[in-house]
C-alpha cells in the first residue's frame, strides 16, 4: 500500500508540473507587459526631463523592471523556470514560487496569498457546511428510492432530479433568489452578513447562518440531482448482486442486508463521486459565490479575470488544479481502503 | 427470483396466487407457462411471429415511455422553431436597441384602444411604450405598457382631479402625460423625480434643493394655466415637455439633460412649431424657412425623401414655406407649403421611402412617431413610411376617408372627421416584452437558441471526434498507447473545468478576434476540455468488444488492425456513443450557458440563452423584470430536461440488462 501511495504521489507531481507549464504558457499569451507599465507609471511622476533624457530614462526602468520580474528574456522555458524558482534572475537570485514568491495582485496592491487568505476561509467554510448538508440528504434519499425502487417518492425523485441537474446552477439560483428572497422573503437575497453589523459569538452565527441559508439551499439543490441519481444507480445494482441474494437467503434482516452488505458495495463508485464533487464545488462555488455577493474565491476570480490582474488568476487557477490532483489522489487511496480488489492487485 | 423484485415489475402484476403456485410446483413449469401465454398474446396480435432486430425493440421500447417520447418531440420542436424561426424574421438583428421600448413587460395591449374612445377621438399622442388618448366628451384613456420600469410609477392611473375635469388636449412624454382642461389648468401625472414636472416652488415646499439640471415648470402656468383657445403647439417628449402659444409665448419645462439644446429655447424664441427628437429640441422659425435647433450647423441640409442627397434647405425650398414640422426620433419632417414633405436629419438604412404622390394629391398633414413618419393627403388617403421595423409602416389597405392622423410612438391611428376609428396599425406590443436594451427578447430567445444549440453541438461534435479517435485506439491497441493516452486523458480531467474556460475566454478577449472568431474558439475550447469521459467510455466498450467472436474472426481473416478497430468495433459500440453524445450534448448547452451568463462566453449582442439572462443578477431586476430571465429560463430548462430524459430513457432501453431488469 505504502509503495502505491508513493507511485501516485509521484505521478500527480509529475502532472501538477505539466499543467503549472500549460498554464503558464496560456498564461503568457496575454498581451500585458507588467515591466513596461510600471515603467511608464514610474517616468510619469517624473518632472522637468527633457524628451530625449525621458527616452534613455525610461529605457533604464524598463530593463530594470524587466530584470525585477524576470522578463528581459523572450525565452518562455526560462521565464517558466524563474516563476517557479528554479532559474536565477538578473541579478543571481532566485524568487518564484519554492521561494515563496507566489505573485503580487495590481488590484489590491498587496501579495496575492495575502489577499487571498480571507475569501478562501470564507469559500472552505461554505463548501464544508454544503457538503455536509449535500450528503445528509442525498445518500439516505438516494438509498431509499433504490430501496423502494418504483413508489411514488422514487419517482418523484425522478422527476425533481432530472429538473435539478438539467439547470444549471445561475438559474436555479435566479429561481431561489426569486421565490424565497423576493417572494417570500425568507431570506436576504445576498450579501455575507448584516450590514454594518458586528456580531460576536452565537450572534455572529445566527447572522452568518441567515445569510447562508440561502446559497447553502441552492447549492444543496443543485448537487441533489446528479448525486441522488448516482447513489440510486449505484445502489441499485449492488442490491442485484448475488451477495445480496444469499445475505437475504441467510434471513438477516432487510436492514443489515441493505446498509451492511448493499452499501458497502454500493460504497466503491460513491466514494469517487463524493471526493470529486466536494473538489468540484469549488468551482461550482464560482456562480454561487457571483449571484449571491459572496466575497469568495470565485468572486476574486472572476474580478481578477475582469480586471485583468492575472498573477491571480494564475495562482487561482494552480490551486484549482492542484485540488483536482489531490482529490483524484484521495480518491485512489480510499479505494484502497474500502475496495479490496485494490488493495489485493497493487 | 425474489418476491420482492417480482413486486417491483408492474408487467406480470404480482398476485399471491402466483407466487404460492410457484412455491407449489416450481418456478420453471410456471415461467414457461407463463412464457407461452405472453406469445400466446402476440401471435394472437399478429397471427406471424415476428422477428425483431435489436433497433427495432429499442424503438419499441422507447415508444413505451411516454414521458420520453414526448420529451423528444419537444425537442424536436425546439429543434425545428429555433433553426427555423429565423428565417421568418426578417427585420431582426442582433444589435437593435431602442431606448423608449427598454423594458417593456410582455403584452399585446399597445395598440388596443378603448373601447369608449373608438367612436369619439378627439387626440392620440404616445412617446414611449404607452398611448395617451382623448375623447370629445373631454375623457383621458391611458393603454399600452403603462408600468414605469421599476419607479413603481402606473400612467394608467389617472389622477381624480383629471377624471373629474373636462380635457381639452392631452400629450405624453417617456413616463408622464400632461393634460390641459377647458379651464386651461395644466394637469400633470406620471414620474416626477426628473423634472418632468413640478414647479421650484413646489420642491422648495418639499424641502429639495433645486436641481440645476431641471427646468421646471413656469410658475404663471402652474398658478394661472393657459387660455386653451390660444394654444398653437403642445408636446411632450423625454422627460421634457413644451406649449407653444399663439403669439409665440413658450413654456417649456423638464429634465434638461435629456436635450443638449434645451438651454438656448428657454430664453423666449419668436417660434410657430416646436417638436422633439430623442436628442434635441426644434422649432420652426418665424419666417417659416428653417429649422430652428439653437446649434449651428444642426438640421441646416434638406432631403426631399428617406435618402438621397441632402441640399441647403433654403435652395430646397425656393419660395415655399414650411407649414409645420414633426420629429422622429433623429429626424424631423417638413410639411411644405406646396403640399409636399421634406426631411432634415438622419435616416437608417433599409426604411420604406416616401411615396410620390400623384400630381393632384397633396400631403395636409403630417405625423411623427419614433422612427415612421404618417402623411395624410387632401383625398383622405394615409401612407406611413420610415422605419418598418416593427411594422409601422403597414397602412392596411382601402385605408381612405380619413380626415385626422394620430401617432403613438410605433403606431399611427386614423379617424374620420366624426372621431371614428377608421384604421390603426403598428406595434401592438411583445409577447414575450422586451430587455434592458429595448429589444424583442421573443426574437432574442429563437435567435439566441439556435446559437446556443450550434455552440452545444458543434462543441459535442469536436469532443466526440477527439474522444472516439483516442477511446478506440486506447481500448483497441491497449499496453503502452492505452497507458499514455489514458494518463493524457486523465491530466484534462484534473484541470477544473469552469476555471480553465474562462481564463482562455478572458485571454481571448485580450486579443483582436473577430466575434464569429471568438465563438468557434468557444466551441473548441468546450469541445477540447470535455473528450475524456467518452474517450474512457469508447475505451471500456471496445476493450469488452474486442472479445468478442466477431473480432477473433475478422482477425482470422487477416483484416488490417485499424480496420477492425474503426470498422467492425465502432459501429457495434455506437448505440452507446450516441447515447453520451446527446447527453454530452446537454452538458455542453449547460456550459456555454454558464460561461455567457458570467460575461465570459459569446458576448452581447450576440445572443445566447445564458447571456441573455445575463441582466438577472440581483434581487431588484429578478423581481421587477421578471419577463426577461422568466422566459429565456423557461426555454434553456426546458430544452436540457427534455434532452436529458430523452438521453436517460435511451440510455434504459438500449442496456440489455436493465430491461431484463425491469
Amino acid at each position: 500500500m505504502g509503495k502505491y501511495i508513493v507511485k501516485r504521489v509521484a505521478y500527480m507531481l509529475v502532472v501538477l508540473i505539466l499543467l503549472s507549464f500549460i498554464m503558464f504558457m496560456i498564461y503568457s499569451m496575454v498581451p500585458s507587459n507588467r515591466a513596461f507599465t510600471d515603467a511608464n507609471s514610474e517616468i510619469k511622476t517624473m518632472k522637468n526631463l527633457s524628451p530625449e533624457e525621458r527616452k534613455t530614462k525610461f529605457e533604464e526602468l524598463y530593463l530594470q523592471y524587466q530584470r525585477k520580474y524576470g522578463t528581459d528574456t523572450d525565452n518562455k522555458v526560462v521565464r517558466y523556470l524563474r516563476w517557479v524558482g528554479l532559474a536565477p534572475l538578473y541579478d543571481g537570485s532566485y524568487d518564484g514560487i519554492l521561494q515563496g514568491n507566489l505573485g503580487w495582485s495590481y488590484d489590491y496592491q498587496q501579495p496575492v496569498v495575502e489577499m487571498v487568505k480571507t475569501p478562501m476561509w470564507v469559500t472552505i467554510r461554505l463548501n464544508i457546511f454544503a457538503t455536509i448538508l449535500a450528503l445528509g440528504i442525498t445518500i439516505p434519499l438516494g438509498i431509499r428510492c433504490a430501496v423502494k425502487r418504483g413508489s411514488v417518492l422514487d419517482q418523484g425523485m425522478q422527476v425533481v432530479t432530472i429538473v435539478g441537474y438539467s439547470l444549471p446552477t445561475f438559474l436555479i439560483s435566479i429561481l431561489f433568489i426569486w421565490v424565497f428572497a423576493t417572494r417570500l422573503g425568507w431570506f436576504p437575497p445576498s450579501g455575507m452578513k448584516t450590514p454594518g453589523s458586528n456580531f460576536t459569538g452565537l450572534k455572529y452565527w445566527t447572522d452568518y447562518m441567515y445569510y447562508m441559508a440561502l446559497p447553502l439551499i441552492t447549492m444543496t439543490f443543485c448537487s441533489l440531482g446528479g448525486m441522488t441519481r448516482y447513489v440510486r444507480a449505484s445502489m441499485i445494482e449492488s442490491l442485484s448482486l448475488d451477495c445480496i441474494r444469499t445475505a437475504r437467503a441467510k434471513g438477516l434482516r432487510e436492514k443489515v442486508v441493505i446498509y451492511s452488505h448493499a452499501w458497502r458495495n454500493a460504497l466503491i463508485p460513491i466514494v469517487t463521486l463524493v471526493v470529486g464533487w466536494f473538489l468540484g464545488i469549488f468551482a461550482g462555488s464560482i456562480v454561487i459565490e457571483q449571484m449571491f455577493a459572496i466575497n469568495g474565491m470565485g468572486k476574486i476570480m472572476i474580478n481578477a479575470l475582469r480586471s485583468s490582474d492575472f498573477d491571480v488568476v494564475l495562482l487561482m487557477q494552480m490551486f484549482y488544479v492542484a485540488m483536482s490532483l489531490l482529490g483524484n489522489l484521495i480518491i485512489d487511496i480510499v479505494y484502497g481502503f474500502v475496495d479490496p480488489r485494490v488493495r489485493v492487485s497493487k | 427470483m425474489s418476491k420482492k423484485n417480482t413486486g417491483g415489475s408492474p408487467k406480470k402484476g404480482s398476485n399471491v396466487g402466483n407466487w404460492f403456485g410457484r412455491i407449489f410446483f416450481g418456478g420453471g413449469n410456471h415461467l414457461a407457462a407463463e412464457m407461452e401465454d405472453q406469445q400466446g398474446r402476440a401471435a394472437a396480435a399478429s397471427d406471424v411471429e415476428e422477428i425483431i432486430s435489436p433497433g427495432q425493440q429499442i424503438v419499441r421500447n422507447f415508444m413505451e415511455r411516454k414521458l420520453a417520447v414526448g420529451a423528444l418531440i419537444v425537442l424536436i420542436l425546439m429543434f425545428v422553431v429555433m433553426f427555423v424561426g429565423p428565417l421568418f424574421m426578417p427585420k431582426y438583428y442582433d444589435a437593435y436597441t431602442e431606448t423608449t421600448q427598454q423594458n417593456v413587460p410582455p403584452g399585446m395591449n399597445m395598440m388596443a384602444i378603448p373601447q369608449e374612445l373608438k367612436n369619439d377621438i378627439k387626440m392620440i399622442d404616445g412617446f414611449g411604450s404607452f398611448t395617451v388618448g382623448l375623447s370629445n366628451a373631454g375623457k383621458v384613456y391611458v393603454w399600452g405598457s403603462t408600468k414605469i420600469s421599476t419607479t413603481g410609477v402606473d400612467v394608467s392611473i389617472i389622477p381624480q382631479e383629471v377624471q373629474d375635469a373636462k380635457i381639452a388636449m392631452v400629450a405624453a412624454g417617456i413616463d408622464h402625460i400632461v393634460a390641459i382642461g377647458e379651464d386651461g389648468k395644466v394637469y400633470c401625472w406620471g414620474y416626477s423625480k426628473l423634472g418632468q414636472y413640478g414647479t421650484a416652488s413646489e420642491a422648495l415646499a418639499r424641502g429639495e434643493d433645486l436641481n440645476p439640471n431641471i427646468a421646471y415648470m413656469p410658475e404663471e402656468l402652474a398658478e394661472n394655466g393657459v387660455d386653451v383657445s390660444k394654444i398653437r403647439r403642445f408636446t411632450c417628449g423625454y422627460q421634457c415637455s413644451a406649449i407653444l402659444m399663439e403669439d409665440g409665448t413658450l413654456y417649456l419645462w423638464g429634465n434638461k439633460l435629456t436635450y443638449a439644446n434645451i438651454e438656448s429655447f428657454l430664453v423666449n424664441k419668436d417660434l410657430v412649431d416646436i417638436d422633439f427628437t430623442l436628442n434635441y429640441v426644434v422649432g420652426l422659425n418665424k419666417l417659416r424657412s428653417g429649422v430652428t435647433t439653437g446649434t449651428r450647423g444642426l438640421y441646416d441640409m434638406v432631403r426631399p425623401n428617406v435618402s438621397g442627397k441632402a441640399v441647403k434647405i433654403r435652395d430646397y425650398l425656393d419660395g415655399r414655406t414650411i407649414t409645420s414640422l414633426t420629429a422622429t426620433s433623429s429626424s424631423v419632417g417638413l410639411l411644405l407649403s406646396d403640399g409636399s414633405v421634406a426631411f432634415v436629419g438622419d435616416f437608417a438604412t433599409n426604411v420604406v421611402p416616401a411615396p410620390e404622390l400623384p400630381a393632384d394629391e397633396k400631403f395636409v398633414q403630417l405625423v411623427g412617431g419614433s422612427y415612421h413618419y404618417s402623411g395624410l393627403t387632401d383625398k383622405g388617403n394615409v401612407y406611413s413610411w420610415g422605419s418598418n421595423v416593427l411594422d409601422q409602416t403597414n397602412v392596411p389597405k382601402n385605408t381612405s376617408g380619413v380626415s385626422e392622423i394620430y401617432n403613438g410612438s410605433f403606431q399611427t391611428y386614423a379617424a374620420d372627421d366624426s372621431g371614428k376609428l377608421i384604421a390603426k396599425w403598428g406595434l401592438k406590443g411583445y409577447v414575450f416584452g422586451t430587455e434592458a436594451h429595448g429589444a424583442d427578447i421573443f426574437q432574442r430567445i429563437i435567435n439566441g437558441g439556435k446559437m446556443t444549440m450550434t455552440i452545444g453541438a458543434v462543441a459535442v461534435i469536436i469532443s466526440s471526434i477527439i474522444g472516439i479517435i483516442i477511446g478506440c485506439l486506447s481500448g483497441y491497441f491497449g499496453g503502452k498507447l492505452d497507458i499514455l493516452l489514458m494518463r493524457i486523458a486523465e491530466v484534462f480531467t484534473a484541470i477544473p473545468f469552469l476555471p480553465l474556460a474562462m481564463i482562455l475566454s478572458a485571454v481571448m478577449g485580450r486579443m483582436t478576434l473577430s466575434e464569429s472568431m471568438r465563438i468557434f474558439i468557444i466551441m473548441v475550447i468546450l469541445g477540447v476540455l470535455s473528450w475524456p469521459g467518452l474517450a474512457r467510455l469508447v475505451r471500456g466498450q471496445v476493450l469488452v468488444a474486442r472479445e468478442s467472436e466477431y473480432v477473433t474472426a475478422a482477425k482470422a481473416m487477416g483484416v488490417k488492425e485499424s480496420k477492425i478497430a474503426f470498422k467492425h468495433i465502432l459501429p457495434n459500440v455506437m448505440s452507446v456513443i450516441l447515447v453520451t453524445l446527446m447527453l454530452d450534448f446537454g452538458t455542453c448547452m449547460l456550459t456555454e450557458s454558464t460561461l455567457s451568463y458570467l460575461g465570459f462566453g459569446v458576448q452581447y449582442p450576440r445572443p445566447t440563452w445564458g447571456n441573455m439572462l445575463n441582466g438577472a443578477n440581483n434581487a431588484t431586476i429578478i423581481n421587477a423584470y421578471w419577463w426577461e430571465w422568466v422566459f429565456t429560463s423557461a426555454f434553456l430548462a426546458v430544452t436540457t430536461i427534455c434532452i436529458n430524459i430523452v438521453g436517460d430513457a435511451l440510455r434504459d432501453v438500449m442496456d440489455p440488462k436493465s430491461s431484463v431488469e425491469k
